[in-house]
């Protein structure tokens, strides 16, 4: 355990006040520095949106995204579980849960991981979403681990609500809603370059992070101009054979 | 699953409609919004992709001026939250930063009796169809509950409003918009976005239009639309440009 680590990001998870406060960074620091503090694979983030439904806000890898939206999608997991009462839930072997989440268990050793557990992201009555953390290798979660990874979700769940009642309720409800839109567009754009390209979905994601990053853009303004067929990648792209060949007219 | 929450918003959307006497369109959402979330007035302007937007609804003689005012000056919450593809929720107009950030719509609407202001973007990703504006003549945030219903009747009228463009544009959606929710949008969101993508290269149109006719395509056939999506992405179904499709192993 990297004690520096751990003492920078509880600050980290505090320090809510500053003007450039981003929700979006915020819960990312909370997934990341779970990957690196704790002897877990990955992470993920689901929060509660106004309007009622759980959204995945934040993933240490693409992979751990796509596992939590499958979550949603089959209404069934130990995120939704965890949610929905408000304490941990566990598992140490999927491969032994098929009787308790069927599609879950089995989607997420898919993935490549074997041991999950979800952490509240609750203050008192309220739980505002759940942290989830995920193993490659079945066995229990060291308890250590699973104290710090509650700690951290405790202190910025205290954080986001304290940010809420503060001045900044209405910019921490617009940056939700801008995020959540930028990523209906990222998953527009990995449809067109997938069908484009003829690749996966996963690879078409690879492609336009890649891309981005190579240029320096923001994954999402990269979409938006794909999408509408008036950025550069487009017109890159534009030219190349298509490996589908189209159905006879 | 679909959400308790949604079907109430869609059955006092429906409700309006049957007031007025016509098919349920997004001019309802704006009309029924006002009273649900408790604001004074709300405006609702439908814009296709890159279009300036045009007054569709008014809800008062405050919200028209609001949304005049907006067009006249180039500046204001409704721009913002189009540009920015989230809500902008102005629930001072009184506070220093506003006056800073629209130095010329923030006294105007003041003078014009609204004191707070909250603009939704009618946007799915890309698809860009308008913007529902909210006012209430005195400060005062919108709730957490009041904030979700605000995106709830924002969603409803953002289909309605693709459905209205779509049928416009070249009668595609043929009466989807019947007054119907469509199941389940938000826990199926991926997979929906994703085969629209795929339909904007399929079809070789822009991403409303490769929206308005995945949603056709469910309808008329009788399908739900996560399932469709669902096809799509896997490839066992592509759209064609001529309106028909192709199984995959059946041509």
């Amino acid at each position: 355990m990297n004690g520096q680590l751990l003492a920078d990001t509880f600050v980290e998870l505090t320090d809510t006040m500053v003007a450039d406060f981003d929700v979006i960074d915020f819960l990312h620091v909370l997934t990341d520095r779970s990957v690196q503090l704790l002897d877990v694979s990955a992470a993920g983030l689901l929060l509660a949106d106004p309007r009622g439904e759980l959204r995945v806000v934040a993933a240490s890898s693409e992979a751990v995204r796509v596992l939590e939206l499958f979550q949603l999608q089959s209404d069934e997991g130990p995120c939704l579980d965890c949610f929905r009462s408000g304490v941990p839930v566990g598992a140490v072997d999927l491969a032994a849960e098929a009787e308790r989440w069927p599609q879950f268990s089995a989607a997420a050793r898919q993935t490549g991981f074997t041991a999950v557990q979800a952490l509240p992201m609750r203050l008192r009555e309220q739980v505002i979403g759940a942290l989830n953390l995920f193993r490659a290798e079945p066995g229990a979660f060291d308890a250590a681990d699973i104290r710090i990874g509650q700690a951290l979700a405790d202190v910025a769940t205290i954080s986001l609500l304290h940010e809420r009642s503060m001045r900044h309720s209405d910019t921490l409800n617009e940056q939700l809603q801008a995020a959540l839109n930028s990523r209906v567009i990222i998953e527009q754009a990995k449809g067109k370059l997938a069908e484009r390209l003829g690749l996966d979905m996963e690879q078409a994601f690879g492609l336009l992070r890649d891309y981005a990053r190579a240029r320096n853009l923001r994954l999402a303004e990269l979409a938006q101009s794909f999408v509408s067929g008036t950025g550069i990648l487009d017109s890159q792209l534009q030219g190349k054979p298509r490996p589908r060949p189209q159905p006879p007219r | 699953m679909t959400g308790i929450r949604p079907a109430r918003v869609w059955a006092m959307v429906a409700a309006q409609a049957a007031i007025r006497g016509g098919r349920v369109s997004a001019a309802d959402a704006c009309a029924a919004v006002v009273a649900a979330v408790e604001v004074t007035g709300a405006w609702l302007t439908a814009a296709s992709d890159g279009q300036a937007g045009h007054l569709m609804r008014v809800t008062d003689g405050i919200g028209e001026l609001l949304a005049e005012l907006q067009l006249t000056l180039g500046e204001g919450p409704s721009l913002d939250a189009a540009a920015r593809g989230g809500p902008v929720l102005a629930s001072d107009l009184g506070s220093a930063d506003l006056a800073e950030r629209w130095p010329g719509f923030t006294p105007a609407a003041q003078l014009a009796g609204a004191a707070a202001i909250f603009a939704f973007p009618l946007q799915i990703g890309a698809i860009r169809a308008g913007v529902l504006g909210l006012y209430r003549d005195r400060p005062g945030e919108l709730t957490t509950p009041q904030l979700g219903d605000a995106l709830l009747f924002s969603d409803a009228a953002t289909l309605l409003l693709l459905d209205d463009q779509a049928e416009a544009a070249d009668g595609l959606t043929d009466g989807t918009s019947a007054g119907g929710q469509p199941e389940d949008l938000a826990r199926h969101r991926a997979q929906i976005d994703q085969a629209t993508g795929m339909l904007t290269e399929q079809l070789g149109t822009g991403i409303a239009d490769a929206f308005a006719r995945l949603r056709a395509y469910a309808y008329s056939h009788d399908l739900r639309l996560a399932d469709v999506a669902g096809d799509i992405v896997a490839r066992r179904l592509r759209l064609r440009p001529d309106s028909g499709a192709s199984l995959d192993g059946e041509a």
